[in-house]
């Protein structure tokens, strides 16, 4: 870990002037890191997840040189959209829209009113304090009260013409005032032959009654290590629609939070992987039932080809006392290859009683009889296949509302699809 | 048209099949009778190509052609069709689009023009009709919520769509109150020329007083021990199969 001691010094170095309250926070968080290093296999929550790969690297911070020629056209921008552009974790403001009511700012200009989120940041999770201690990217958005969004923005985080292994700490601040209402798609893309390092924490705060769908689409390149974390905080009746994407890197983790800070909150999280070759995909869910009449719904599937695999933990917890909970989790699997691994840990913690809550995971192949099926009709056997797999994603589509959106999503479902197809 | 001699097979090294001899003509109709476990659905299976099932000895042939060397898909393209005595259920699998994609893949293999959404439409509500079904089947996963007549129903809306010309009724009867065998079967009849061919399998006589037979074959023990006319139906209603076993 001597190169993130260097790396940690040269970035205090990169910025002399940084207020003092920013210091001592970079610092702390470096202590905590240190104390605990990298997790290991010992740690339950890490358990399925091995980073000995990861720790061979030595990563660079990118810096003000790292800034490449700007790409004709944006990779991943999806038709119709406000965006947001960040290259190799420069922010490109002059390529950026600026959609009315919204207001977007650079990261840290808002230190003081966003002090207590970095206290938020979990002690179980070294890749958290690692970000605090060398965050270096990223934007926080506000939407002001009362402000409808009808137009989603697209946040491109790209990667891309890397000299050498990178690395990068984004931060993404989300501010829904009360009675607000936005989209906001946060997109990871990598164009890149070497491997790097993104580790991103993402907090959304959704204000009373507003109502917040993010999209989150992690599209690295094959051979980059992708660590997450995102913390949902829902005030009284807000509305999170989210949806997690993930096809890209080598390594991906990422840990998502939600909690009810205020009754009357209703949450969706769905996510869908696509994992082929290596790739290991691990995803670490805890919804927190604190207050009364809450409702927490979660799909997260997994598609997973060749030697990859993946991680679901699922923790859902209901406070005592708390009242009129209705809370459900599943999570489905389909294995394409007989090599493929899949490891799921669905958890209920209730210690309340007026709950509904249900919880299920399952495993399998494709259905040989649905495969039969389709084949007696006349399709090939890859035409089915294609239908079986596609359909088994619909399920994660549907909920997107905006045509662009999923439509976008289809075609790059469809072009995996072909992909992890014609490997196998 | 569909020429079976021989024909000895069986799923996981036990034979089912134990010598079937059976022609079918253009325009004919045939009906396999028998009990549960006599070989009647192994006989469709072998025909339609299902990969757990292997043929031991003999040949199936189809205007000529050796079926066994052909995948589902081919059978299917050259003009095979069963309908399914279990359909399959294929969430998120919109009923409409599967349809569609398996009337394109026929018509791209016989070098026609293969149908846009719009022509497709207009020809499947035609179909829908035939077979009494609502409109909202269309937009479902395939039989994704159907009840057993709807699924039954839904197989004969595919027959009439991809209009094969030989086709097999796996049991297509059962499961059905007495207003949807009459509607399938109907839809059946209607769709018979001197061209198409059947087979339908079935335990009981009672869908063969709806589409008329021209032969009817018993199954016991994997083997055709008795072939006749439609009266050979009403015999075995009356007396039972044990009669012909020996």
């Amino acid at each position: 870990m001597n190169y993130l001691n260097q790396q940690f010094n040269s970035l205090l170095n990169y910025w002399p002037d940084e207020d003092k309250n920013i210091r001592s926070l970079r610092s702390n968080a470096f202590n905590q890191f240190n104390e605990s290093g990298f997790p290991t296999k010992k740690w339950e929550e890490w358990q399925f997840t091995n980073f000995s790969k990861f720790k061979n690297n030595q990563f660079r911070l990118s810096s003000a040189d790292d800034l490449p020629s700007i790409p004709k056209s944006i990779p991943g921008l999806i038709p119709n959209l406000d965006f947001i552009f960040i290259i190799n974790g420069h922010y490109q403001s002059q390529l950026s829209s600026s959609p009315s009511g919204v207001r977007v700012s650079t990261h840290l200009e808002d230190y003081n009113t966003d002090q207590n989120i970095y206290t938020l940041e979990s002690k179980q999770n070294p890749f958290q304090s690692l970000n605090v201690a060398m965050m270096n990217s990223g934007v926080s958005i506000h939407i002001d009260p009362n402000q409808i969004i009808e137009k989603p923005i697209q946040v491109i985080y790209l990667m891309t013409e890397l000299s050498e292994p990178l690395m990068n700490h984004p931060r993404f601040h989300y501010h829904l005032g009360e009675n607000s209402q936005a989209t906001i798609i946060e997109h990871y893309i990598g164009i890149s032959d070497q491997p790097y390092f993104v580790n991103s924490v993402s907090h959304a705060t959704i204000g009373v009654n507003a109502s917040f769908n993010h999209i989150r689409i992690q599209e690295e390149t094959k051979s980059a290590n992708h660590i997450a974390s995102t913390h949902y905080q829902l005030d009284t009746d807000a509305r999170l629609k989210s949806t997690h994407f993930s096809m890209g890197a080598e390594l991906f983790r990422h840990d998502i939070k939600l909690s009810f800070n205020g009754n009357g909150g209703e949450a969706m999280l769905n996510g869908l992987c696509l994992t082929e070759n290596q790739q290991h995909h691990d995803q670490n869910v805890t919804v927190d039932h604190q207050n009364d009449s809450c409702h927490s719904h979660q799909l997260f599937k997994y598609i997973l080809g060749d030697k990859s695999s993946g991680v679901f933990n699922g923790k859902v917890i209901v406070r005592g006392k708390t009242k009129l909970t209705d809370a459900d989790q599943s999570n489905k699997n389909l294995l394409l290859s007989p090599a493929a691994l899949m490891n799921a840990n669905p958890q209920l913690e209730i210690y309340s009683e007026d709950v509904k809550c249900s919880h299920g995971s399952t495993t399998g192949q494709i259905d040989p009889e649905a495969l039969f099926y389709m084949r007696s009709r006349g399709l090939s056997q890859q035409k089915a296949t294609e239908l079986i797999i596609g359909g088994f994603a619909k399920e994660i589509l549907e909920p997107i509302l905006d045509e662009n959106i999923s439509k976008t999503m289809n075609q790059k479902i469809h072009q995996w699809l072909m992909g992890v197809q014609k490997d196998g | 048209m569909l020429n079976i001699q021989n024909l000895h097979a069986g799923i996981n090294g036990k034979k089912i099949l134990k010598g079937i001899n059976l022609s079918v003509n253009p325009g004919e109709l045939h009906a396999i009778m028998g009990r549960n476990g006599s070989g009647k659905s192994t006989l469709a299976n072998i025909i339609t190509g299902r990969d757990s099932y292997e043929v031991m000895e003999g040949s199936v042939s189809f205007n000529g052609i050796n079926l066994l060397d052909m995948s589902p898909e081919e059978r299917a393209l050259s003009g095979i069709f069963m309908s399914f005595q279990y359909p399959v259920v294929i969430p998120g699998v919109n009923n409409t689009y599967f349809l569609r994609a398996a009337l394109n893949a026929k018509l791209k293999h016989n070098n026609l023009n293969e149908l846009n959404a719009v022509d497709f439409m207009r020809l499947i509500r035609e179909k829908l009709k035939l077979v009494k079904m609502d409109e909202k089947y269309l937009s479902r996963a395939v039989n994704d919520g159907f009840s057993g007549g709807e699924k039954k129903r839904n197989e004969i809306l595919q027959m009439l769509t991809l209009e094969p010309t030989f086709s097999i009724l796996d049991e297509t009867d059962s499961g059905l109150d007495i207003d949807a065998l009459k509607i399938v079967a109907d839809g059946v009849n209607n769709f018979r020329t001197n061209k198409r061919s059947f087979l339908a399998i079935t335990h009981y006589q009672r869908l063969l007083e709806y589409m008329k037979p021209d032969f009817i074959h018993v199954l016991i023990d994997g083997q055709i021990v008795k072939s006749g006319d439609k009266s050979l139906a009403l015999e075995l209603e009356e007396k039972g199969y044990s009669w012909l076993e020996k």
